[in-house]
């Protein structure tokens, strides 16, 4: 039974250019500053990061696992606020914050592992009826 | 860096559709390639393996539509925009920027892409807004993203928000 203020399942990886360099040959996203750590540099960053859109992706994999097989995400909005540097380990977590008879409200964000929050955001979700 | 990028031409420029896209049929092996990678190093869930259905996440314009038209009459649609618009079409100034970066997306979903499925993506502006940062006058653009499949129920609708300074 799921009830407000409980956290969900996390999704954790370590986060490499083995990851990022998977994600952009599936989204044709070769971004430099993913690839090479001198690019990031130049931009002012300490090192390659990865893309905003493998977070995105991670919060779904989240998600997804808490919805359950027949499960849907309805509405997921994040915004980035820190780079996700290269040999992270970063995790997704949520915690819920409303429940109705239809849908569940949550928290998303996430952090690396030393608790600093890299993207947060909010989600609705169906759960599965099964 | 100007004192506001809120110049006639943004403001003009927000709400008008740009680009219609139309995506080649999904095959199950798009679908698997991409849950391979968004779960790498992990094994994604079967019914990814199997393709019953794609992630909600899975792009398929990520290697190139097959239809591409702009909906400005000063676009030949030559280049195709796959994540922004024609800001020069639009009468955008070119301000120089020392970094672009995405801020984030919201994303309202609708019914699940599955193999054989062609979704047509039509991209509007949304709302431009600056603030100011630590590096200068921030701009942040917002493209409104509607991806409808061939029997037109909605899939999904997005904003996409760049932050550039």
């Amino acid at each position: 039974m799921t009830s407000v203020g409980d956290s969900i399942q996390p999704y954790v990886v370590t986060t490499t250019v083995a990851n990022w360099n998977r994600f952009a040959a599936i989204n044709d996203e070769f971004l430099p500053h993913s690839m090479d750590d001198q690019a990031a540099i130049a931009e002012g960053f300490p090192s390659a990061f990865g893309m905003g859109n493998m977070q995105w992706a991670y919060v779904h994999n989240m998600l997804r696992a808490f919805v359950g097989e027949d499960g849907n995400i309805i509405t997921l909005e994040i915004q980035f606020r820190r780079p996700n540097t290269k040999g992270q380990r970063l995790s997704a977590q949520g915690k819920v914050t409303a429940i109705t008879d239809s849908a569940i409200s949550l928290e998303v964000w996430t952090q690396d592992e030393e608790g600093n929050q890299l993207a947060h955001g909010l989600a609705v979700v169906r759960p599965s009826k099964k | 860096m100007p004192d506001t990028y809120m110049v006639p031409e943004v403001l003009a420029a927000i709400g008008r559709e740009c680009s219609r896209s139309t995506s080649y049929p999904i095959t199950a092996s798009d679908i698997r390639k991409w849950a391979l990678a968004v779960y790498y190093p992990a094994k994604p869930p079967q019914k990814f393996i199997d393709a019953e259905y794609a992630t909600e996440d899975f792009d398929p314009f990520a290697w190139g539509p097959q239809k591409y038209e702009s909906l400005l009459p000063e676009d030949d649609g030559s280049v195709i925009y796959r994540h922004g618009i024609n800001e020069s079409a639009l009468g955008i100034p070119k301000w120089e920027f020392i970094v672009g970066l995405n801020g984030g997306m919201d994303c309202q979903y609708g019914v699940r892409m599955h193999v054989g499925d062609v979704i047509t993506d039509v991209k509007s502006v949304g709302q431009w807004s600056e603030r100011p940062g630590k590096n200068g006058l921030m701009l942040m653009t917002r493209h409104v993203s509607v991806w409808t499949n061939q029997r037109g129920e909605e899939v999904k609708r997005t904003i996409n928000t760049g932050i550039s300074y």
